[in-house]
């Protein structure tokens, strides 16, 4: 059971890139998909957050933000579920927040959305 | 390629304030202002100029030559963050030496009104604006903390040993009249400060500021008709997106080009006085130790264990208390070791000179963005 996640994908060279971009980064060519990468991955770092540039965040601190390296390549940056550390394997989770941005998740297990989704 | 008999020499700063309701063409200004007064050149023979700034836009280096009055006929902008010390020493020098120019002024400075460091982060780049922001908005302390975390879990550093670099830093600042934290500050007050975004605590974290820092680019005989003290340049480097294939960065650009400095200086680490490195978190100051050569890779803890990094100790360290005591003036940080290390070689850093400072090493490091910090240059200077 894999939650999926879309990210970018050339088709000339195989590079999966996150952030997206206009160009691949390898071979600057702009032949890109968005393909479903497994959103599975390893936690390279965490922290929480006691202070926050934006008033929006004010009551939600502290937030736990993570680096996770995904299993198709990239690093993400990402909210993480404060139960989760450095090392553990994740899944990653896209939603809406409230200022309409997508922004990604990591838990330890698929959120039961995607599950659902994918069976 | 060596730099002949190319100096730099009057390294001012114009002093920093926590806030400021000037532009940053006042801070610039100012700063060549000074220049003009330590040097006693005229204005008209500033023939080069090599500019950074955060907070001068929307003006960009040519509407602020003409803001100044000035004609110079090389013109560069740099905005390479903590890198642009170095890489205007280098690009200067290389204009100096070929011709382009005979005396360029760098500067570097930013203005800090209420919402300056909120804007400028929340507009930092792309990556950032879209991909970092929205995870809590937390700039550069929330990236730093992430580079902090994983050094500690696989180096074995410890917040000891960042605070040790952290508590010298201070004692040099309390040395130093231009610093702007300058209060005691022991181990326990940073192990046990308020959290920031941990593991980083109040003492891990640069504090915004206003201010700006100089120095001009000649030839020797130039200097030395002028009456100046001046520092020669044995070697430089710079690097940008370093090792873009590393996952999380442990390394810096520094490590790809330290052979090429050290073969180019004629000398090596041992042979250093004094060591400014770019501190904006201690993290990274660890970082170039281990990637320039003061020690192995992975062992910076121990490096940092077995060395003083304060007033008479074994490796004076950002010897003015660098940007933790002395604040971040924006692009001004890029400036704050360079500086430095000019006044410690030409015997001018008052209470905080290293007694025979013979040689220093000064390195930059800037732009953070999205989870890495992009640029790199370093220095070594001579008496």
């Amino acid at each position: 059971m894999t939650s999926i996640l879309q990210l970018q994908r050339c088709t000339t060279c195989g590079k999966i890139q996150y952030p997206p971009r206009e160009l691949c980064s390898a071979c600057l060519t702009d032949t890109l998909e968005w393909t479903a990468a497994p959103a599975t991955g390893t936690v390279l770092a965490i922290t929480e957050l006691h202070h926050t540039h934006e008033p929006s965040f004010y009551t939600q601190q502290p937030i736990t933000v993570a680096l996770v390296h995904l299993d198709s390549g990239p690093t993400v940056v990402c909210f993480i579920d404060a139960l989760c550390a450095a090392g553990d394997r994740v899944h990653i989770a896209a939603s809406i927040d409230t200022a309409g941005r997508a922004v990604l998740t990591a838990a330890a297990q698929p959120p039961a959305a995607a599950v659902a989704q994918s069976q | 390629m060596n730099y002949a008999d190319v100096v730099a020499c009057a390294p001012i700063t114009v002093p920093y304030v926590r806030r400021s309701d000037k532009s940053a063409a006042w801070w610039l200004g100012t700063a060549l202002r000074h220049l003009l007064d330590t040097s006693g050149l005229a204005k008209g023979q500033i023939d080069g100029l090599c500019l950074s700034s955060f907070t001068l836009a929307p003006d960009g280096p040519a509407p602020f030559a003409q803001y100044i009055g000035l004609s110079p006929r090389v013109l560069e902008f740099l905005p390479y963050g903590g890198a642009c010390g170095i890489i205007a020493l280098r690009r200067a020098a290389r204009a100096v030496q070929c011709g382009d120019a005979d005396i360029v002024a760098c500067i570097a400075g930013d203005t800090n009104g209420a919402n300056t460091f909120h804007d400028l982060v929340a507009q930092f780049s792309t990556f950032s604006r879209d991909y970092v922001w929205p995870y809590g908005a937390g700039g550069p302390n929330q990236s730093f903390a992430l580079l902090t975390d994983h050094a500690m879990r696989h180096t074995g550093v410890t917040r000891a040993d960042f605070g040790k670099l952290c508590v010298a830093q201070r004692q040099w600042a309390q040395r130093n009249p231009l610093a702007l934290l300058r209060g005691d500050l022991t181990l326990d007050d940073y192990l046990s400060a308020r959290p920031v975004a941990l593991p980083l605590r109040l003492y891990d974290c640069v504090m915004p500021c206003a201010g700006a820092d100089a120095f001009l680019v000649m030839h020797r005989a130039h200097a030395e008709s002028l009456g100046l003290p001046h520092v020669r340049i044995l070697a430089t480097i710079e690097r940008h997106n370093a090792y873009p294939d590393d996952p999380i960065q442990y390394r810096g650009g520094w490590a790809m080009d330290a052979p090429t400095l050290w073969h180019h200086a004629a000398i090596g680490p041992a042979d250093i006085d004094v060591i400014q490195t770019y501190d904006d978190y201690p993290v990274i100051s660890m970082l170039q130790f281990e990637d320039l050569g003061f020690c192995a890779k992975d062992s910076g803890a121990d490096f940092i264990r077995n060395n003083e990094f304060g007033p008479g100790g074994s490796r004076p360290h950002n010897t003015g208390g660098g940007q933790l005591s002395g604040g971040q003036a924006g692009a001004a940080g890029g400036f704050l070791g360079l500086v430095e290390a000019m006044r410690q070689l030409t015997n001018q850093a008052g209470a905080h000179q290293v007694p025979n400072t013979r040689h220093a090493l000064v390195s930059g490091f800037g732009m953070i963005n999205y989870d890495r910090g992009l640029c790199t240059a370093t220095a070594v200077l001579a008496a």
